[in-house]
């Protein structure tokens, strides 16, 4: 039993703005004080503190076979050294990190729950693997349905009872967690050496585009009622100009309606916010962006926001990886994969005095400020991006016109004429931070027990060094940036697992799975699957990943 | 001058970051140096006898150190000289100073060098004077001798600086090298793969690679990264 | 039982039927089948030839560790992920040398892969997609008896519906049982794989004058017929093995070989992937990759991992007399090691963890024998295309799982440490 006493708290879903309040925990939950004997309670002291709850990242790439391909890669990036082995594992990694650094770096940072963004439903054991030897936090994977071939063949025919059968078939057997849609159609025709460029392609070999895979996959997506909607990751990403095909694909979700939450959800958007026809005349569309998503009500986005140095670009969006590749002359990775997907990696670099890298830098954060603080959700879409550790920066810069003045001064100046960023004053509040950080991606992804601090939550509490009735967050940056940087205490699932930075004690999270097999009758694709199969390199019977073979699965039921 | 020379046949490699600037410390605090012995952390004066004489910053390694690896790391002045045989990463990131060793060199000798200068009377391994695992340059100042054989991957992703190879040497000359001389006096294998500048110059028998134009200059290439390093025979 | 997974090459063929009776297997190959037959095993856990508990032996097992300054735990490539996880923590933990098999096999292809990064895909792209396969240095018709019928040679698939429309090249030393059934065989002198893909890159890219006559004992006329069919290859694949990983050049013709790809993805579309032997050899450097960062010949002697091959990789551990102890697990180093690196394991107390007796079990001081995965226990294996399968648990047995031995050995390391 936990009692954090006299702490600030800000808790946007129960709309609590920096009020003085305990939080009682007891078995791993979140509980009334009727519930607790105080005198039987560890008392954790927060008085002058902030205290929030646990971070949600919910998209990174953090397990699977291209990040271990990535790590492959780059002894370079292992060499640095984070902790040496002792009560805790050795923890090593720059940018790209070992499975244990990832579990402590996110906890050190107070973030509890990180969803990896993109597995390859072939080899979901491979990415559960990983996941499982990430300690301290809760996770899950997303698996990917835009480029899958019998994704397509269901939307040929036109078939929605079909591809709703698919999607809790294919979700049960990955043990993921949702629809992740990548380049739709895209990687496909990039095993022709191709891409698509127009949502209204026809993908090579296929009678669909990438507009009716986004479309029908939303319409599947809702018809099941998955916790999390269709996560989509747009055609034309790292193109100049391609913020077109972001609008359009976001104007995809019109029609569509979900009490709980929206029903699409646009990720990195950076990388889809290019305007201009060539590097040249880049500059950004964010603003163009921003309103659009503004005036509906059905969509969120995150912001794949860009650090200065080190990152590795890693996406199943196979075709732009070997278009980076030929652009930086880069050490490059590809994985085809089945009938599925694919994957590609490039290990990439961000500086400040180059003008592509200082307006990919400045869309990011224009997105973030942009915004409504209710529909865009703080990421690097890490490693891609940038480090995962570097969140507070962010978190600092949205708060600080000052910050934002102070970067602006070291980065390349075609800034200034490219983008909005020198002109936005605009200062979120901690309150809209913290929300953008916990809140809202735990109600992006429909977790409702994660991302806030109410009765019945799962305790995953961040007890920050700073005072917010006492910080002027515009001008205070550098004490904010540090105190998010490392937390005074880091609570998971009740636990104190971190101190100032300290590793505590060693837990492992849970990892979330969807089933959504009792609102569809599988029969209706099974068929399909098994003919399909043959073009599988192994057997249907040996696909798919079993429960027990997870360390700590938890299944949420679609009901 | 410290003279170090071991006191028993090592069980396992050691590992000392020695260089010169130890000889600019007392006796007491040269014996204390924390060196690892396999996984364990010990001093200097546990395996190996240590004299003082006079201040020169100079460090004499008295037998066989060729199970003692990274000797030099570092080093930016002073000299190191091995009356033996020395072990792996010798001179590894080695900004200036100069090391002999009078026996052989093992495995990567030089590692990405800055300056300074090393010699070696009999052969060395592998890896001389290369990029480590994963970095994008190698050598880039300095100057290595070797006045015996050499083995495999000499001066790979070089930007500077001399190798000279008085003996044979094995294949992968200068591969993906980009400025620098290296000169094989003996015969090799495959020379200046990927090569984009700097020069190779060989007096014995060498492997050309079918990526290389012949001109007055020399063979000029590699066609393959539109190469401008020369390639002679000397 | 349908559909087991067969634990030999790293083909790893899903589609066995095991006949519980006979205690034999269906489908497989003859080295398959080989592995699923009864076979002579190590009857019980011994210390200097005597029989002893699991519990004994993993104690002085564990004591001759924790001691050792530098202890070598190498294998790892003939069994489960649980297991090879448990080994690389232990590794960490004894501040010792984690390294596997791929050390004398397929290493140079991740060190190529550090220099280049690799352009591949699974195999079953391979199968629907490629219409042109070649492999080089490799043979699979003898190595991996079945992959050519299930992936890359007479394999249908979606775009490749019939062997006519599929050209297989095999590039060799000498003609093979692959060459033999292939479209096309091009022999080349040993020792100039790098100057070839060097040459082919050259004709590819338009620079095709700079080309002598001859390289490596082909003539230009067949580099350049080469060259052509691979440019208009619809979807090709380079699936290399030995031939050219433990061939004069190494890791750099496996770098000169993706650089290859990697140009030819510029006009149309290529891969190129490892022929693995043994069935989880790739899990054996992914499971280290994720858990310390790299894949092989890591050091654990400073509190954390350092990967350095030519330092520790196995043979280079023991022909420096680098290690004072070693721990085997699935493996035969005694067998197939150089003669100076089998010496010093003969020096040292060696503990070895296996199904089955092999010539490390005569220098083995302590013998520890293992349930067999795949029959025995169940447990994951990668496959060479680093797909993963669930290798099945077929019949009982009273033999401890390698991954339930190295647990209790870390049990005992982590109460040692404190």
């Amino acid at each position: 039993m936990l009692w954090i006493k006299n702490g600030i708290v800000v808790d946007p879903k129960n709309k609590i703005n920096l009020e003085k309040m305990d939080i009682f925990v007891k078995n791993g939950k979140i509980v009334p004080e009727s519930e607790i004997k105080k005198g039987d309670c560890r008392v954790i002291d927060a008085s002058g503190k902030l205290v929030v709850a646990g971070g949600v990242d919910m998209h990174a790439h953090i397990a699977g076979g291209k990040i271990n391909t990535g790590r492959t890669m780059r002894p370079e990036e292992m060499r640095v050294v984070r902790n040496i082995a002792g009560k805790f594992r050795a923890s090593v990694g720059r940018v790209l990190l070992t499975a244990p650094a990832i579990g402590y770096e996110y906890a050190k940072m107070g973030y509890t729950t990180s969803f990896e963004a993109a597995t390859p439903p072939v080899s979901s054991l491979h990415t559960h693997e990983e996941l499982d030897s990430i300690p301290m936090i809760d996770k899950a994977a997303l698996p990917v349905f835009g480029n899958w071939h019998l994704v397509f063949k269901c939307i040929e025919e036109k078939n929605i009872e079909k591809l709703k059968a698919l999607l809790a078939w294919a979700i049960e057997r990955s043990k993921g967690f949702g629809v992740k849609v990548v380049n739709p159609g895209g990687v496909e025709a990039w095993m022709y050496g191709g891409n698509v460029k127009n949502l209204d392609d026809q993908v090579p070999g296929f009678g669909v585009t990438p507009r009716e895979i986004i479309t029908w996959l939303i319409r599947a997506n809702e018809g099941l009622g998955l916790p999390h909607s269709v996560h989509l990751h747009c055609n034309n990403l790292g193109v100049p100009g391609n913020y077109q095909t972001t609008i359009e694909s976001i104007k995809l979700a019109k029609g569509f309606k979900n009490e709980k939450r929206q029903v699409l959800h646009v990720t990195h958007v950076q990388f889809n916010a290019y305007s201009g026809s060539s590097w040249r005349d880049f500059g950004s569309g964010a603003a163009e962006i921003a309103k659009v998503v503004n005036s509906m009500d059905n969509v969120t986005i995150d912001m794949g926001q860009p650090i200065f140095g080190h990152a590795t670009a890693m996406t199943g969006d196979a075709p732009f990886q070997f278009t980076l590749h030929k652009l930086l002359g880069a050490r490059w990775s590809n994985k085809d994969t089945e009938v599925e997907t694919g994957a590609g990696i490039v290990p990439i670099g961000y500086l400040p005095n180059n003008p592509v890298h200082a307006v990919q830098w400045a869309i990011g954060l224009e997105l973030g400020l942009l915004t409504e603080s209710d529909k865009v959700a703080l990421t690097t879409d890490y490693p891609n991006g940038g480090p995962f550790t570097e969140y507070p920066y962010i978190m600092a810069m949205l708060m600080s016109k000052k910050m934002r003045e102070g970067e602006l001064k070291k980065v390349h100046q075609y800034v200034q004429k490219a983008t909005n960023l020198p002109s936005i004053d605009v200062e979120k509040t901690l309150y809209e931070v913290i929300h953008m950080t916990r809140s809202l991606p735990a109600r992006i992804l429909g977790l409702e027990n994660k991302g806030h601090l109410g009765i019945g939550a799962d305790a995953d509490i961040a007890i920050y060094n700073l005072n917010p009735l006492e910080t002027d967050f515009s001008n205070e940056f550098e004490k904010v940036y540090k105190a998010f940087k490392v937390a005074e205490f880091t609570i998971k699932g009740g636990e104190v697992i971190v101190r100032n930075g300290e590793l505590l004690k060693e837990v492992y999270g849970r990892t979330f799975w969807v089933d959504a097999r009792k609102k569809v009758d599988l029969e209706v694709v099974m068929q399909d699957v098994k003919n399909y199969f043959q073009y599988y390199s192994l057997q249907l019977s040996n696909y798919g990943v079993e429960e027990r073979w997870l360390k700590k699965p938890e299944r949420l039921e679609v009901v | 001058m410290i003279i170090i020379k071991p006191k028993i046949d090592f069980e396992v490699c050691v590992e000392a970051e020695l260089t010169p600037e130890l000889a600019t410390k007392s006796i007491e605090e040269v014996k204390k140096f924390k060196v690892y012995y396999g996984n364990r952390i010990v001093e200097l004066g546990e395996l190996f006898e240590i004299r003082k004489e006079g201040d020169d910053k100079k460090l004499v390694l008295e037998g066989d150190f060729s199970r003692v690896k990274w000797i030099g790391t570092k080093m930016v002045d002073g000299e190191i000289v091995v009356k033996g045989s020395v072990g792996a990463n010798c001179g590894a990131f080695m900004k200036g100073g100069r090391i002999l060793v009078e026996g052989n060199a093992d495995d990567w000798l030089g590692i990405e060098m800055a300056g300074g200068e090393i010699i070696v009377k009999g052969n060395a391994g592998n890896l001389i004077g290369c990029a480590y695992y994963g970095d994008a340059v190698g050598m880039t100042g300095g100057r290595i001798v070797i006045e015996g054989n050499a083995g495999n991957y000499i001066g790979e992703k070089m930007n500077g600086g001399e190798i000279i190879i008085k003996g044979n040497a094995g294949d992968f000359i200068g591969t993906e090298m980009r400025a620098g001389v290296i000169e094989i006096h003996g015969s090799c294998g495959f020379v200046g793969g990927d090569m984009r500048g700097g020069e190779i110059r060989i007096k014995g028998s060498f492997e050309l690679l079918p990526t290389f134009r012949k001109t007055e200059k020399g063979w000029v290439g590699d066609v393959n990264v539109k190469g401008e390093g020369v390639i002679k025979q000397i | 039982m349908q559909d087991i997974v067969c634990t030999f090459c790293g083909s790893v063929c899903d589609d066995g039927e095991y006949d519980l009776k006979k205690k034999s297997v269906k489908k497989f190959c003859k080295l398959g089948s080989s592995k699923f037959a009864e076979k002579e095993r190590i009857k019980a856990p011994m210390i200097d030839g005597k029989e002893v508990s699991y519990e004994e032996a993993i104690d002085k097992a564990v004591e001759i560790l924790v001691n050792a300054k530098r202890p070598l735990l190498y294998g790892w490539a003939s069994t489960a992920n649980e297991a090879i996880r448990l080994g690389v923590i232990l590794a960490e933990k004894l501040g010792g040398v984690y390294d596997q098999c791929a050390s004398v096999c397929h290493a140079p292809g991740t060190l190529a892969t550090i220099e280049e990064g690799i352009p591949g895909g699974t195999l079953g792209s391979v199968k629907n997609r490629a219409d042109v396969v070649v492999f080089w240095g490799s043979n699979p018709m003898e190595a991996h008896p079945r992959h050519g019928m299930r992936y890359s040679i007479s394999a249908k698939g979606l775009l490749v519906k019939d062997r006519k429309q599929r050209k297989v090249i095999v590039v060799d030393v000498r003609p093979t049982k692959t060459a033999k059934i292939a479209d096309i065989f091009i022999q080349i002198k040993p020792g100039y794989d790098y100057a070839i893909f060097s040459a082919l890159r050259a004709i590819i890219s338009g620079n095709a004058d700079a080309v002598p006559s001859e390289v490596g004992g082909v003539a230009k006329e067949k580099l350049i017929e080469l060259a052509d069919i691979m440019k208009n290859a619809k979807y090709g694949a380079i699936l290399y093995g030995l031939g050219v990983t433990q061939s004069r050049g190494r890791d750099r013709n496996v770098e000169n070989a993706i650089k290859l790809v990697q140009l030819l993805n510029r006009t149309t579309r290529w891969i190129i992937w490892p022929m693995r032997g043994h069935y989880n050899v790739v899990g054996a450097g992914e499971v280290p990759a994720w858990e310390v960062g790299y894949q092989y010949a890591i050091d654990f002697s400073r509190g954390y991992p350092r990967f350095s091959p030519a330092e520790f990789s196995a043979v280079e551990v023991l022909k420096r007399r680098d290690c004072d102890a070693a721990l085997i697990v699935a493996s035969d180093p005694v067998a197939h090691f150089p003669r100076i690196a089998v010496q010093h394991l003969k020096r040292i107390p060696v503990i070895q963890i296996d199904p089955y007796p092999n010539m490390t079990t005569l220098v083995a001081k302590i013998v520890i024998p293992s349930a067999v995965y795949g029959i025995e226990a169940e447990g994951t294996a990668y496959r060479m295309d680093c797909i993963p399968l669930r290798l099945k648990k077929i019949i009982e047995t009273n033999y401890w799982t390698d991954e339930k031995i190295l647990e209790e050995m870390l049990r005992r390391v982590e109460k040692f440490k404190g």
